[in-house]
């Protein structure tokens, strides 16, 4: 991969001079080999603090009952199964980001896959962690897998779509962690070629007698890809199963074709939102601005305008489409949707997820770091708020006037999402300390070929294109980690 | 042969060495120190080291392992001998009555845990009401006292009839008065307990009065005929009823009696034969009845005499004066209306008044006698005997009280401390009593004020009977020893009067055999048998009203003059919990109110735009102050119908002693009645304000309207007399449907239902009947508000409004043709948008719809398809079935049912003590029935269609080697619905009567479209709206 120069015309992948192989292994295990930072611990209190909410607030559901949430007759589902539903929507980048990205051979995904899947894993723990935690009977969680039992012929429901859930989640996860902790191995050998005494032992176990011989190199990308072949289906099927918890329903507002599609577009939406919230925060404090460049959050942002527009498409098609049934419980829910008494909910999702992508046409908001992080942020309230509106506001007025209800939350309800996503930070700065957070051996192969001071090299040497060269030196204007000045030189 | 093979232990027995054969001669091989020890130098005998370890090791050893019995005692009584006629798992059925009502009481194992109706007790006593489905409640109710009570402290019998006996004999000595107040006493054998105590201390009187009194009713017959009685009314005859504020299908004498009478002239069998009787109420606050009537018109309180007096003059063209109705233009061309068709239906025409006033009384029963009722419709020679009340002797009362005249007071089934309007006064009175014995079986307000609590059985732990009507007896007979100390009142007061027949049971048995059976011709097992005797009624005489009404009408006018002021307030008996001796009842508190939904607590209704002109929105506390002072602090609740200028609370609230369940459950509005021209009146004026606080009312439900949906389906009785499919869907070609699932098997039986919204009256008692037999949790007000209730079936109430048509075509064009084609130029506004732009003189026409919803056990169910772990299934017989123990609580088929009829366990209510309402304690959970399970946290329920019942009939069948019978299995609602609105049975036999039933041109399936396949078929609505009368 590493033996061809690449174009001109590609924006680099890897910024900043003097950058050696070495240099790339010291930059991104600096955070593994020293001591954490001042910010490391602030985030990681309030992470924990956090995630400490979620074992109170969990443990007082298990402890007094569902009762303890918000949840009444009419809404048997609300802010459970919304957050079960974002963390697998956040979870979804990950994938995509290492398996398909990898079979489009996008180069760019070297720097990023790492983190993305580790914040997949974190998100699908805390999506599973709602799967049992909803259960009335949490102690008999076990019971929607098809074991081998002594109750009878019991079995489980394989028309339900929880039982589908059940096995998309679990295949999901399984194929994510193998993919991550594969791609991890040569980098596991990285630390523990450099570490003394226990930390050289632990992670002597943990990289599995990774020898880096050549037989070891061609196994670990044939597995690589492999799992990428396994893992891309899991892309549209994941999300599309969870659609299939509303979209085989009778509801009106859940009963809907345009579910799947809608659903993946949305996660991977979340999903590369939730990927930019956490890198641009973690290049800046752990100095990895060579490597996170700003092509690559240009790219994400182009992949969240692309998704967050087709999201905008289909709530439009669903509008069109319950007009068009002419059925009037379809109708009238998704007039209740944008007029009833949960519209501002509604208008929280369309102001979140359709208007405020739109924005990321303008390269200026594009390439601006803080008007990207504060958009991404933005755009997983939407995506939270999506998830309310169609669990809610479809279940609190359906088909029996009688029956119509509000919904609203406990502390305990609050407590449990926000202490989920303590969890997740918990979690991810954890995987910040103890494994590279990029993927040392991944990036190594651009160094060469499409690195900038490779492609310095090649301006140097004076056989391109002058209008190519000028473009390409134009094109770096955006980027934050490049001097300017050397170029003006050339 | 035999083997004599011997195996010698050792040479010395081979050899059998001397030293050893004197050995072998003892049992242990060396001699025990038993002598020594025995001896007197046994204790002086040095105990050998081995012998104190091992005495210790014993002891030690034996004390930890009786340390290690953990096991709990449990006491219970084995079948050494076991009762004859209990077979554990069998239930038996016993007659009895409640209040007059003929039930059967269900026990199991010796605990009553079910009321059901006597199949025995013709006439219209087809169902029972709530109150008697809760009434089993009240036996393991905690907050009765357990021991009599003497001075405040728990004491014992003979120290009472020691006690009360010498003071007795002091009074008697005195010569003061003594004095039994009770409630109206209709028990022929008590009556006669009472007479033979007045007996042995003449001094003695018996005062009745009623907490919500029919005194007026009373008195106005006395008046008018000579005959001092509440009469039978019998709707079942009339064809043309006219209801001025009377809640004849609720609270009003005999509901539930009512409603079958009602019913049987607007039921689908009525129908068939192209009957129904036609209704008109005029009433200010929307009542049960109300909301049944086909034409309701509100008037205020003050319009209620003007409104008599015009129907009067326009009835008989008397030209009293009086008769103006301002300019309520409505109710005055209403009245005109009812008027003529009054005389064109004479003889078969009733009117009725819920007013308590003496004149206002008097003239409806000149409008009675102008219709020719007497005789028909009302009869006057078989009497109602429930009640006897007489105010003035209770006011009278309470004056020789304060005179201090009174020596004795017996307080028997009654609260007069809580339940009257000079409640102060009565108090005041009785603490200058020096006798003062209570027999409620609770320290409640009055009790508490009394020397002695004589705590009296309940009606389950008593012999009794009952006297509902002239010539139509019934028995109350115990089904259980009394649980605490009890003893039955009557036995108190034949043991203080020194009675010849002490045992309470003797004396009705001898009662009943001198002066009841003979003339029946029946005998005593007779009787215990059937529950009932019911001796030929005479023959109704037509009475001539023929008074002048000169000194009534200005009686009437003066009274609607009084209330023509600031806010006109009527008190009303609450329709659950009644006059608030149910208050302590869990299960009548959590029985939504059938009009407003409320449960747990009163609250002031306004009409929306009223409540808007006053400032005040829903939920609002306003402070409601009355011109003697009194004043109480009460919710808004936004009530439809309501009469502008009126307001309305409900009785029976605010109690302080009546247990932990009802104490403290909204405000008391007694004070607000007064005692006024010789008996007590619910009317008075009232002055409100905003108290600036806000408090949020438990409804089971809060969307009020059906928003044009197909969910309800109606027609008036013209169209439907035209085409009796109209409304119902039923006269087009339907949309064929396709499915991808198999269809279901049912080989043997297919239990399916048919409900009738037109015999829906939504009074409710099968949600009480349901919960009794199918163990369901009381939740308490907290979580109704959070809308938890568990009820598994429960009554969707809408409202709309009747409008002029073009005023708002989009209302009634929204549902293509659903709905009842009104009266030409007449259209119904369902939807809430279009509601809220009603202007106010479109706001006066409501029309009521009762909708009983519960599990449809639809045949492609959409929560089966759903549950992850196969925890709800269908039956072959039809039924969708839910095993708790499977459930593991995703709760995704509660949310994928479209009727939403699945109840979530989100506590373990029957066993949490933050829900303390009734079921936490050992005691009462005896009520449980043991075929039904308790259900733990975590797991969903809903109706089971009583599979309970469905079972124990297969198997009676089974034994009795035939094949089931339509009607041997009924379900629980079934049975207490009076109305015969629910039909259940085999879908499978085409002659049952629930197959004939869905054969109507009137059933259609709720949410059809969705291609559920419901097994329950709903019956249209049918209004006999005739002429309409807009303004």
């Amino acid at each position: 991969m590493s033996g061809h120069k690449e174009s001109i015309l590609r924006e680099p992948l890897i910024t900043g001079r003097d950058i050696t192989y070495a240099k790339i292994t010291d930059d991104i295990l600096m955070p593994v080999e020293n001591k954490p930072n001042r910010a490391w611990w602030i985030g990681f209190i309030m992470a924990l603090c956090g995630a400490t909410l979620w074992v109170v607030a969990v443990s007082y559901t298990f402890w007094f009952g569902i009762g303890a949430w918000g949840l009444n007759k009419t809404v048997g589902w609300a802010w459970d199964i919304t957050g079960f539903v974002w963390w697998v929507g956040i979870g979804h980048a990950g994938t995509l980001i290492s398996a398909v990205l990898l079979l489009f051979r996008q180069n760019w995904r070297n720097s990023i896959n790492r983190s993305a899947e580790a914040m997949t894993i974190f998100a699908v723990i805390c999506a599973a962690t709602y799967v049992v935690s909803h259960m009335g009977r949490p102690w008999l969680a076990y019971w929607v897998l098809p074991l081998p039992n002594q109750f009878g012929s019991l079995w489980v429901n394989f028309n339900s779509p929880l039982v589908w859930d059940m096995f998309a989640i679990s295949t999901y996860f399984s194929v994510s962690l193998l993919f991550w902790y594969t791609g991890l191995l040569p980098d596991i050998a990285t630390i523990r070629d450099r570490a003394t005494g226990v930390r050289r032992r632990i992670y002597s176990i943990f990289s599995l007698g990774w020898s880096g011989s050549v037989k070891t190199w061609q196994r670990f990308e044939a597995v690589s890809l492999i799992l990428a072949g396994i893992s891309t289906p899991l892309v549209l099927s994941v999300h599309t199963i969870v659609s299939m918890d509303f979209a085989t329903s009778v509801i009106p507002g859940w009963h809907t074709t345009i579910f799947p599609p809608y659903f993946v577009a949305g996660a991977i939406f979340s999903g590369f939102a939730m990927v930019l919230t956490l890198l641009l925060v973690a290049r800046k404090v752990l100095g990895l601005e060579n490597y996170i460049t700003m092509f690559h959050i240009e790219s994400m942002n182009k992949i969240v305008m692309l998704t967050g527009s087709i999201v905008g498409v289909a709530y439009l098609t669903e509008f069109f489409i319950a007009w068009y049934s002419g059925s009037e419980y379809e109708q009238y829910a998704f007039i209740n949707r944008s007029t009833g008494p949960y519209w501002w909910a509604y208008w929280m999702m369309m102001t979140c997820n359709v208007i405020s992508p739109q924005l990321l046409w303008f390269k200026k908001i594009r390439t601006n770091i803080p008007a990207t992080w504060i958009l991404s942020i933005v755009v997983n309230i939407g995506m939270w708020f999506e998830r309310f509106v169609i669990i809610v506001t479809s279940l609190h007025r359906d088909y029996i006037p009688s029956s119509w209800a509000m919904f609203y939350p406990t502390w305990v309800d609050v407590s449990v999402f926000v202490g989920s996503i303590g969890v997740f930070f918990t979690l991810f700065l954890l995987f910040l300390r103890a494994l590279p957070s990029i993927a040392i051996a991944e990036v190594k192969l651009l160094l060469k070929s499409a690195s900038e001071q490779s492609k310095m090299e090649e301006i140097r040497e004076g056989h391109l294109n002058k209008e190519y060269v000028a473009e390409y030196i134009d094109s770096l204007n955006k980027f934050d980690s490049v001097k300017q000045e050397e170029y003006a030189k050339l | 042969m035999e083997s004599n093979k011997k195996y010698w232990k050792g040479l010395e027995e081979l050899n059998r060495t001397p030293d050893f054969v004197e050995k072998n001669k003892n049992e242990f091989a060396e001699p025990l120190p038993i002598e020594d020890v025995l001896s007197e130098a046994g204790l002086s005998t040095v105990t050998p080291r081995r012998d104190f370890l091992k005495a210790l090791g014993f002891g030690l050893g034996a004390v930890s392992l009786a340390a290690c019995q953990t096991a709990p005692v449990h006491k219970s009584i084995p079948y050494l001998i076991k009762p004859e006629e209990v077979v554990p798992g069998i239930p038996n059925y016993y007659v009895s009555s409640f209040n007059g009502q003929p039930v059967l009481v269900k026990t199991r194992e010796g605990r009553p845990i079910k009321i059901e109706p006597n199949p025995n007790a013709g006439g219209f006593f087809r169902g029972t009401d709530a109150q008697a489905q809760a009434s089993v409640l009240d036996l393991y109710d905690v907050s009765k006292l357990k021991n009599p009570v003497l001075k405040n402290a728990e004491s014992n019998w003979a120290e009472i009839d020691k006690f009360v006996t010498s003071e007795l004999n002091k009074v008697k000595a005195s010569g003061k008065k003594i004095r039994i107040v009770s409630a109206s006493v209709n028990s022929p054998s008590a009556r006669n307990v009472i007479a033979d105590f007045t007996g042995a201390y003449p001094n003695t009187k018996h005062v009745q009065y009623d907490a919500v009194s029919y005194t007026g009713i009373i008195k106005a017959n006395e008046n008018s005929f000579g005959k001092a009685v509440v009469p039978k009314y019998n709707f079942d005859k009339a064809d043309l009823i006219v209801s001025f504020a009377a809640d004849f299908l609720g609270t009003w004498i005999s509901g539930e009696e009512f409603t079958a009478q009602y019913v049987s002239n607007r039921d689908m069998k009525s129908l068939k034969n192209g009957k129904m009787s036609r209704h008109f109420q005029f009433e200010a606050a929307m009542s049960l009845t109300g909301t049944n009537a086909d034409t309701r018109v509100p008037i205020k309180l003050s319009e209620e005499g003007p409104a008599l007096i015009a129907l009067y003059n326009a009835l008989t063209g008397a030209g009293l004066s009086g008769g103006t109705l301002g300019n309520n233009t409505v109710a005055d061309k209403a009245i005109k209306l009812v008027a003529k068709e009054l005389l064109q239906n004479k003889g078969r025409a009733l009117v009725v008044c819920g007013s308590n006033d003496v004149s206002t009384q008097i003239l409806v029963n000149a409008i009675n006698s102008a219709i020719g009722s007497y005789g028909t419709t009302i009869d006057l020679d078989n009497p109602c005997k429930r009640f006897a009340g007489n105010d003035a002797e209770f006011a009278e009362f309470i004056n020789e009280m304060n005179r201090g005249e009174v020596g004795a007071v017996f307080v028997l089934d009654s609260n007069p401390a809580y339940d009257t309007a000079n409640a102060k006064g009565f108090a005041d009175g009785l603490a200058k009593v020096g006798l003062k014995v209570s027999f409620a079986d609770r320290a409640d307000e009055t009790a508490s004020l009394c020397d002695v609590v004589a705590i009296s059985n309940n009606y389950l732990e008593s012999w009794g009977d009952a006297n509902s009507y002239e010539g139509f007896y019934s028995i109350v007979q115990p089904t259980i020893n009394p649980v605490f100390n009890s003893r039955q009142a009557e036995e108190s007061l034949l043991a203080w009067s020194d009675a010849p027949v002490k045992e309470y049971y003797q004396y009705v048995r001898n009662y009943w055999e001198a002066n009841i059976l003979p003339a029946a011709g029946k005998t005593w097992a007779d009787l215990l048998q059937s529950g009932v005797i019911n001796t030929p009624a005479k023959p109704a005489g037509s009475y001539t009203f023929s008074l002048s009404l000169s000194a009534v009408v200005p009686a009437v006018l003066s009274n609607s003059k009084s209330l023509a002021k600031d806010i006109e307030l009527i008190v009303y008996e609450s329709a659950p919990i009644r006059n608030g001796k149910y208050a302590n009842n869990a299960f009548l508190q959590e029985l939504p109110d059938p009009v407003s939904k409320v449960t747990w607590d009163n609250y002031i209704a306004l009409s929306p735009k009223f409540a808007e002109e006053l400032g005040f929105k829903e939920f609002d506390v306003v402070n409601i102050k009355d011109d003697k002072g009194y004043s109480i602090d009460l919710p808004v609740m936004i009530q439809p119908g309501q009469a502008k200028g009126t307001a309305a609370v409900a009785l029976g609230y605010g109690r302080t002693k009546s247990g932990k369940c009802g104490d403290g459950v909204g405000k008391n509005a007694y004070p607000f009645t007064s005692f006024t021209n010789g008996t007590t009146k619910y009317t008075t004026t009232v002055k409100l304000s905003g108290t600036g606080s806000r408090e949020e009312l438990a409804q089971t439900q809060t969307h009020h309207s059906f928003e044009g949906r197909n969910v309800i389906r109606e027609a008036t009785f013209e169209a439907y007399k035209k085409n009796p499919a109209a409304g119902s869907g039923n006269d087009h070609a339907k949309h064929k449907t396709y499915d991808l699932w198999d269809k279901y098997e049912k080989p043997g039986n297919n239990w399916v239902m048919a409900i009738d919204l037109n015999a829906c009256t939504g009074c409710g008692s099968c949600i009480v009947a349901c919960n009794v037999e199918n163990n369901i949790p009381v939740v308490g007000k907290d979580e109704v508000r959070r809308r938890r209730e568990m009820h598994w079936i429960r009554i969707d109430r809408y409202y709309s409004y009747n409008v002029e048509s073009g005023h708002d075509e989009e209302g009634a064009a929204g549902s293509g043709g659903k709905h009842s084609e009104h009266s030409a130029g007449i259209s119904s506004v369902t939807k809430e948008k279009e509601i809220s732009h009603l202007e106010e003189k479109d706001m006066n026409d409501v029309s009521v719809v009762h909708q009983p919803m519960l599990c449809q056990h639809c045949d492609h169910a959409p929560c089966e398809t759903v549950c992850p772990v196969l925890a709800t299934v269908h039956s072959s017989d039809g039924l969708n079935h839910m095993a708790y123990n499977r459930c593991v609580g995703t709760r995704y088929c509660a949310n994928n049912c479209p009727y939403k009829v699945r109840r979530f366990n989100w506590f373990n209510y029957w066993n949490d003590s933050r829900f303390d309402n009734y079921l936490n304690n050992e005691f009462t959970q005896l009520l449980l029935n043991p075929d039904v399970t308790a259900r733990s946290r975590g797991v969903m329920e809903k109706c089971s269609m009583c599979i309970q019942r469905i079972q124990a009939g297969k198997l009676q069948a089974k034994i009795e080697k035939r094949p089931l019978k339509d009607g041997d299995i009924q379900m629980a609602c079934q049975q207490a619905c009076s109305a015969n609105a629910i039909i259940f049975g085999d879908g499978n036999d085409p002659d049952s009567e629930v197959s004939k039933a869905l054969r109507s041109e009137r059933v259609y399936y709720v949410l059809e479209e969705i291609n559920v396949q419901p097994g329950i078929g709903y019956m249209t609505k049918i209004r006999n709206t005739g002429t309409t009368v807009h303004a």
